[in-house]
């Protein structure tokens, strides 16, 4: 082995994006939709067709590519796209074999015998899916170490880069906010509290749609989604109060509304777009979602002010005092700052209401949200952070222990505890 | 297609595009500190220097260095880049980042200032190649041997036993590329130049890929690919080409793959260069192509279990009476139940 000996492999599929990289950087290598577009001539269709397939020789299964150049390949007319996580979950075992293959060999460029890896999971996978991984890297790729990792858990991890964290604690609550879904996370000593996680069915999608919507109301020159995308990314913050915002920027339009510059290919095009209220009521809808949706009504506080009250009561306590964000739909600038008093209104009328009720003093209740550098890539980032340990290694599974006892040792892997 | 494999390190070509050509207007330099791998064990560092943004050190550790030093690694890595001379500077001794094997500083303030496009792409795309032109050293090595060669016994008689003598104490080169001994032997004669991989399989299944692999190669040659270098292939036994320099050992897990490259392979130019990037990616080329096809044979099987579990289920005995009304509870005659949606 050299001095430093090879870096290990993370890698974060998730259901909308995918990020690889190498243990040890601060930010993953790749970042690209966990899409492959594979040559339709393979493996669809009825019955008879795809017994055909089987007697054929050919490279018709090579013939495959992913991530963006995938949704580029898609485009024409001889490939399928298809995406093979669904809900977080690996629903299309054959293409995310080769999703894999293409992830390890073209782009990290690793022999996976000479490298460790680490995967991630959501909350709730169930075993066989665990284990069909495991069969997968060890059996199709011979990996020389496996361990899996569920994605809260290294959320949490990711946290304590932040000055704000004292004590490094597997505790707490994660708030994963992605495209599609928003999970809040109850995670006591490294394990997941499974009957107490909630999904709102509001993320960045929905307040890229609803930005479009108010673009469009006003009747803006572009009204596109990657308008409504950019704006999103550069423009909005969250607000403490939102009667106080609507009167601001009455008072001083100058400061607060402003001007996004669309640009086109063709270099002489452009059009301005005038961003207004979006910019706070945005990120708003977390807060307030009845000003979006007309069926989940429950602001994002509340949410996870439930989920700490359905976790067992001795870590109550350490769950308040530990919020975590991950995700891009948690970068808006003050998310964390207004979730926390919210929180905190919450909690404290509630510690009013027992102190009266039952005369005795309460001790308090500290509530925390802690927002980092790295909540974006969060996941990708806290698998960085421990794959990168010297102790890494001893606690993955090595192919020798797979062949020795078979896929089910992937049931359980032993918990980080980090220096 | 995912075919070949690129010889081109994608991640080394992307973090230097992303830097040399940054995107918005973002003005100053960001700092930078990426490590990225390759096959066989190579590391690369690429890290801005701490007092200065602008400076860009590029380190490569590779495994077989010691191997490719003697064979005169440094000088060949400073002629490839000496084009770009103004721009990057090769460091030596001391000056090279502890734990790697080379290094180089990038200019960034002079690429930007002076370089032009093309310029800036062509360094990219050279310093993607890193690790092939540092392989590539102990094959230019060898073929400049066999132009030597070629040249002293042109107008002599090869078959004469003096000459096949001399020609058999000819040094053989070899490459430790890998850990627990996995070499490359090259041996330069007069009008050929054998090249041997020595590859160990760590995996049963592995071995009878590739057992079916190669002999899908051998068969190809045959057939079709008449122009193709002969490739042969042994199992345990090393060729007698190599015998002198390679033990002969019991491993039941070791491969010996001979490739003879015949002067048509070895013209000076495009091709040479091209036939030193094919036949040194072979290896991880072999072992991709290994894996990928149990993927395939994965997929197979996948489809295969699914098809026997609808015949399974077909077979699973319908519950309805007489009259065509489903029966529940119906028992087997010592009492014990169909049990209905379990595979």
């Amino acid at each position: 082995m050299s001095l430093m000996g090879t870096p290990a492999v993370v890698m974060d599929n998730g259901t909308g994006l995918t990020k690889l990289g190498f243990a040890g950087n601060d930010s993953p290598s790749y970042v690209f939709p966990t899409a492959i577009a594979t040559s339709s001539k393979v493996g669809q269709g009825s019955n008879s067709k795809s017994l055909l397939v089987l007697l054929k020789r050919g490279l018709e299964d090579l013939d495959f590519s992913i991530g963006y150049e995938a949704l580029s390949a898609a485009s024409g007319p001889n490939y399928n796209l298809s995406y093979p996580i669904k809900h977080g979950q690996i629903e299309n075992w054959d293409h995310m074999e080769r999703f894999w293959e293409a992830s390890i060999f073209k782009y990290l460029r690793c022999e996976p015998e000479d490298h460790y890896f680490l995967l991630t999971e959501p909350p709730l996978n169930p075993p066989e899916n665990r284990e069909n991984v495991a069969e997968i890297m060890f059996e199709s790729f011979n990996c020389a170490g496996l361990y899996i990792a569920v994605q809260a858990v290294l959320a949490l991890a990711a946290s304590w880069t932040s000055s704000k964290v004292q004590d490094r604690s597997l505790t707490g609550t994660v708030i994963d906010s992605g495209d599609g879904v928003t999970h809040v996370i109850p995670v006591a000593e490294g394990y997941v509290i499974g009957g107490a996680i909630k999904n709102i069915p509001l993320a960045g999608r929905d307040i890229t749609t609803f930005i479009q919507s108010l673009l469009r109301d006003r009747g803006e020159a572009d009204s596109s989604l990657q308008t409504a995308e950019k704006i999103k990314q550069q423009f909005c913050y969250v607000c403490p109060d939102i009667v106080k915002e609507f009167r601001k920027f009455d008072e001083y339009p100058q400061e607060k509304f402003a001007q996004y510059v669309v640009e086109y290919a063709d270099k002489n095009k452009n059009k301005v777009v005038d961003v207004g209220y979006e910019r706070f009521l945005a990120p708003e809808i977390f807060f307030n979602p009845e000003i979006c949706s007309s069926d989940f009504l429950t602001p994002l506080p509340t949410v996870v002010d439930q989920v700490i009250q359905a976790s067992p009561i001795d870590v109550r306590k350490k769950l308040y005092k530990n919020i975590v964000l991950s995700g891009g739909s948690t970068m808006f600038k003050d998310f964390g700052r207004r979730l926390q008093r919210d929180l905190k209104t919450l909690v404290n009328e509630r510690i009013e209401a027992s102190e009266r009720l039952s005369g005795v003093k309460s001790t308090g209740v500290d509530v925390l949200v802690i927002s980092h550098k790295r909540q974006r890539n969060a996941v990708w980032f806290g698998g960085s952070l421990l794959a990168q340990t010297s102790e890494f290694k001893s606690y993955c599974f090595t192919k020798h222990d797979y062949d020795e006892r078979g896929p089910s040792i992937v049931r359980n892997f032993s918990l980080f505890s980090v220096p | 297609m995912m075919l070949q494999i690129d010889p081109k390190n994608l991640l080394i070509q992307k973090t230097l595009t992303e830097t040399i050509f940054p995107e918005g207007d973002s003005g100053s330099p960001k700092s930078l500190d990426r490590i990225i791998s390759d096959f066989d064990y190579t590391n690369y560092h690429i890290s801005t220097l701490p007092d200065n943004k602008d400076l860009l050190l590029i380190s490569l550790y590779l495994k077989c260095w010691t191997d490719l030093a003697q064979y005169g690694v440094e000088k060949y890595l400073s002629t490839k880049y000496a084009p770009f001379s103004e721009y990057l500077t090769v460091l030596t001794g001391n000056d090279i980042e502890t734990s790697f094997n080379f290094s180089m500083v990038l200019n960034l303030e002079n690429l930007n200032s002076l370089g032009s496009e093309e310029v800036k792409l062509a360094i990219i795309d050279e310093l993607a190649l890193l690790k092939r032109n540092a392989m590539a050293s102990a094959f230019e090595k060898a073929f400049a041997r066999y132009d030597e060669l070629a040249a002293t016994y042109a107008d002599s008689n090869t078959y004469s036993e003096e000459v096949q003598a001399e020609l058999q104490k000819e040094q053989v080169l070899v490459i430790n590329y890998r850990e627990s001994d996995e070499s490359i032997y090259i041996k330069p004669s007069f009008d050929r130049v054998t090249v041997v991989f020595l590859t160990i399989f760590q995996d049963e299944t592995d071995k009878i890929f590739g057992k079916v692999f190669l002999q899908e190669f051998v068969d190809a040659r045959r057939r079709s690919v008449q122009t193709a270098p002969q490739v042969l292939y042994s199992h345990k036994d090393p060729p007698l080409d190599i015998q002198s320099v390679a033990l002969s050992s019991n491993d039941e897990n070791k491969g010996y793959i001979t490739f003879v490259l015949f002067p048509r392979h070895l013209v000076k130019g495009d091709r040479r260069e091209n036939c030193i990037t094919h036949v040194q990616f072979f290896r991880n080329y072999f072992h991709y192509h290994i894996k990928c096809s149990k993927a395939y044979m994965h997929s197979r099987m996948r489809l295969r279990v699914k098809e026997y579990l609808k015949v399974l289920k077909r077979a699973q005995p319908e519950a309805v009476d007489e009259d065509g009304k489903a029966i529940d509870n119906r028992k087997t005659a010592s009492g014990r139940r169909f049990e209905v949606g379990r595979v």
